[in-house]
């Protein structure tokens, strides 16, 4: 199995070499045999990261404990879906992981029905290979993932027991699909500027690539936050860790790609700018992957330090010099822009603003992110940049954005005018005041909830006032009922109704958000065997402490009986698991949820005599915000149906070439 | 008698003191609460768990349940958040400290994001300004297409586009 598993690693990088060289002197001498040598070794390439995954695997559902990897990441007792999953739990498995998908992506696309006997098919072979190449050396020479050691330990090390939750099955995945999708972008816009190609084929071509990147990137995080908030016992969902914070920055950047390339859509306009992000964009996943490997950051992530981030950086590095490169020596080709604006109000300008402040965001992250860098290399003095800074930079200016989203759909395209804006906005703003005063005389007096919800309440009047026009438009023409005139009137217009939906969910996750930072309250007590504790408006009752034993962890749990308004909710019982091979207990906690808020019961110690402490959390609004993700899913799977309407393979006017 | 009374009254005083005292000890502190929790996140903890002490749990790290007493003896003596900040910032430097000062050249961490936006804000309204004006210069103002216009040109083009399937 050794043999055969580095075999495939081996061979793997040697395909992805020679595949990346046929191509390129297939292109360069115009031989088509030898393009088509190349993107049969795409195949090549997938079949070897296949069966690499396999023998992973394999390795891990049987205990190969001779295999570092096996050892250090799983052992004997551990479910059979953990012993799986650990194969993205270290470094070398989760490359390993991220090469599988780059070389399924990429036999996706070589291969794919739309672009056969395309000219830009080899050109972008040859960039996703450059990418295969990079990740085949990680792991034949750097994250090795089927090492064999000296000696057979009798047991595996296990896996850390944080790990071992179904958010953390799929948060690694859809997080890996989404840095990985964003190549496939890259790499289009790349082979078009190669081919000086600057119309917007290239964006109509990777639309949904780079809807479907953008929504498992979004999975990607929000699984991470989802597997925090029941996992860490710590009550909280995002900590700007700068882990997160490397995914969130491409999720910015690629959120504020997908509202530019409309307008080069529409206008022809913005062709630089658009290049430039999906650039930042790629780039920002492989500088995240550095910041991650690397260990130059303090991280909650615990990825072992090595050098492997240095190796990220410098492909980082290569990657952007070569894609500005390309950049500049089109750019009198890409300047001609076609298309100009009317007006400072209308579609076109919000669309920039949106731009400025989703990029600005990305910025400010990144920058708090560096700054401790920074400042250890300016004055020596290396600074934590954590929490209370991110939220307070990045608040307003996510706010100006939710603003910007709710004013979007009610301006025009072209040119608004000020009777068009008053007849638009003057009874949703109305509306929106009212909210807002109304949240003051009910109780809500925090500045940032009064205006967050006051803004949320005109984005959800504003998506109102857009379906609800479109459907009456729509019954004026054809007289249909008005079910059927919504159902037909988004199916025809997938992108713009699924892009609605997304609002829509962000808007719940950032009311869930508001909610649960600006109202959450917290209580650490210590209380006797039969005692109580009481939070809000809920009553506690410690009746009962006991120990068991599953498998080789003992868990000391709580009986603790919750009542809601002296109404019996039912009896929880928060844990703590001391694991048989791993040294740091776990706190499993006890979540009653419910559209209003969670109540959070932490089990956090107990004393000989019965006395236990418990740290109790009532967060508000949580459900919202696990609500908006499932809405983002849903507009976004919207967006991308392969519908019977508007489904057109974009046709292609670019360079011809003897090669295909 | 005078004296008596005052004997007693003292007395009276040092039993009601003592009661106090003694409710006082027992008096468990919240480490949870809001007062607490604004003093406590401005400090990270050094024990690797990568959490502020508000956050980092006293009954699996020492550091923090020492550095958490420590904090509630100050703010018992009156202290707030500022001058405890200051306090720790003078004996262990920035570096304990969650964020940044605002001052000095950590003040770019909080200021560089806005000016930023601020100049790039400022570009882009002269970039558009600048297409506003090519278009003006250019031609007239083309008719203005209202919302309602723009999605029932959107539609008749979506059945447009249903009968040209049924047909073609």
């Amino acid at each position: 199995m050794y043999l055969f598993a580095n075999a495939a690693i081996y061979i793997g990088f040697a395909v992805a070499i020679y595949s990346l060289l046929v191509i390129t002197l297939g292109i360069s001498t115009k031989n088509q045999k030898l393009i088509n040598s190349g993107k049969g070794g795409t195949i090549a390439l997938l079949v070897c990261t296949s069966l690499a995954m396999l023998s992973m695997f394999y390795l891990l559902a049987t205990s190969q404990f001779q295999f570092e990897y096996v050892k250090d990441y799983t052992s004997s007792e551990l479910p059979i879906i953990y012993k799986l999953t650990a194969l993205w739990a270290g470094n070398a498995g989760s490359l390993l992981l991220w090469t599988f998908f780059l070389t399924l992506y990429t036999v996706m696309i070589v291969f794919s029905r739309k672009l056969k006997g395309n000219p830009m098919v080899p050109y972008i072979s040859a960039i996703l290979m450059a990418n295969a190449v990079f990740f085949f050396f990680i792991l034949g020479f750097v994250a090795k993932p089927f090492v064999l050691l000296d000696k057979v330990p009798l047991e595996g090390k296990g896996l850390n027991p944080m790990l071992q939750n179904p958010g953390m099955i799929i948060h690694p995945v859809t997080l890996y699909l989404g840095y990985v999708g964003l190549a496939i972008p890259f790499a289009f816009a790349m082979a078009a500027l190669i081919m000086k190609n600057v119309d917007d084929f290239w964006i109509k071509m990777t639309r949904r690539w780079t809807i479907i990147a953008w929504l498992f990137l979004s999975l990607g995080n929000i699984f991470g936050g989802q597997w925090a908030y029941v996992e860490l016992g710590w009550g909280g969902y995002w900590a700007w860790d700068p882990v997160e914070n490397a995914s969130f920055m491409p999720w910015l950047t690629a959120t504020a790609f997908l509202h530019s390339v409309m307008i080069q859509e529409r206008k022809n306009m913005l062709k630089i700018w658009n290049i430039c992000l999906i650039i930042v964009s790629y780039a920002l996943t492989l500088f995240g992957t550095f910041l991650v490997r690397s260990g130059v950051l303090t991280s909650v992530h615990a990825f072992a330090n090595s050098n492997l981030g240095l190796y990220f950086l410098i492909f980082m590095a290569i990657a952007v010099i070569g894609a500005l490169y390309v950049l500049m020596s089109r750019y009198n080709l890409l300047k001609r822009s076609a298309g100009e604006f009317q007006s400072f109000v209308s579609k076109e300008s919000s669309f920039l603003v949106n731009n400025l402040l989703l990029v600005g965001a990305a910025f400010a992250v990144f920058w708090g992110t560096i700054f401790p860098l920074v400042s250890e290399a300016v004055r020596g003095t290396k600074v934590t940049v954590g929490l209370p800074f991110f939220n307070k930079v990045e608040a307003p200016i996510l706010l100006s954005m939710m603003f910007v989203m709710a004013v979007c759909p009610l301006l025009a395209w072209q040119r608004s005018s000020v009777k068009n804006l008053r007849k638009n906005f003057l009874i949703p703003a109305i509306l929106a005041v009212i909210a807002m005063v109304l949240m003051v005389v009910l109780g809500i007096q925090k500045a940032w909830a009064v205006i967050g919800y006051g803004v949320i309440t005109l984005l959800f009047i504003t998506h109102f006032l857009e379906f609800y026009r479109g459907v009456m438009a729509r019954r004026k023409m054809t007289k249909e009922k008005p079910l059927t005139a919504l159902y037909r009137l988004m199916i025809r217009n997938r992108r713009r109704y699924g892009g609605y939906i997304v609002h829509l969910g962000i808007a719940f996750i950032t009311m869930g958000i508001i909610g649960s930072q600006n109202y959450d309250v917290e209580t650490m007590k210590t209380v006797p065997l039969g005692g109580s504790l009481e939070i809000n408006n809920y009553r506690l009752n410690y009746e009962r402490l006991d120990q068991k034993r599953e498998g080789i962890n003992d868990i000391v749990y709580a009986d603790v009986t919750v009542f809601k308004n002296g109404k019996r909710l039912g009896t929880f019982q928060p844990e703590k698991v001391f694991y048989g091979n791993w040294e740091q207990p776990s706190s499993e906690v006890a979540i009653i949820s419910s559209m209003k808020e969670d109540l959070y019961i932490v089990l956090s110690a107990w004393e000989d005599d019965g006395k236990a402490t418990f740290v109790v959390k009532v967060n508000p609004m949580m459900n919202w915000l696990w609500m908006g993700s499932f809405m983002i899913v849903i507009g976004a799977l919207f967006a991308v149906w392969n519908g019977k309407y508007g489904n057109v393979t974009p046709r292609y006017t670019g360079v011809r070439k003897e090669v295909a | 008698m005078r004296n008596k009374i005052y004997l007693g009254l003292l007395l009276i005083a040092f039993i009601f003191q003592g009661s106090i005292l003694h409710a006082e000890a027992k008096e468990e502190f919240d480490y949870k609460s809001p007062e607490f929790k604004a003093v406590a996140q401005q400090f990270a903890c050094t024990c690797g768990c990568g959490q502020d002490h508000y956050e980092c749990d006293p009954n699996t790290c020492q550091l923090t349940k020492d550095f958490k007493a420590d904090l509630v003896g100050m703010m018992n003596k009156g202290w707030d958040k500022d001058k405890i900040r200051q306090y720790y910032v003078n004996i262990y430097g920035e570096e304990i400290l969650t964020a940044p000062e605002k001052n000095g050249f950590s003040l770019t961490a909080w200021v560089l994001p806005f000016v930023a936006l601020g100049t790039a804000g400022g570009g882009l309204f002269f970039v558009i300004r600048k297409w506003v004006k090519r278009k003006g210069t250019e031609e007239p103002v083309m008719e203005n297409q209202t919302t309602e216009e723009e999605v029932e040109g959107e539609i008749l083009s979506s059945i447009i586009d249903e009968e040209r399937k049924k047909y073609l």
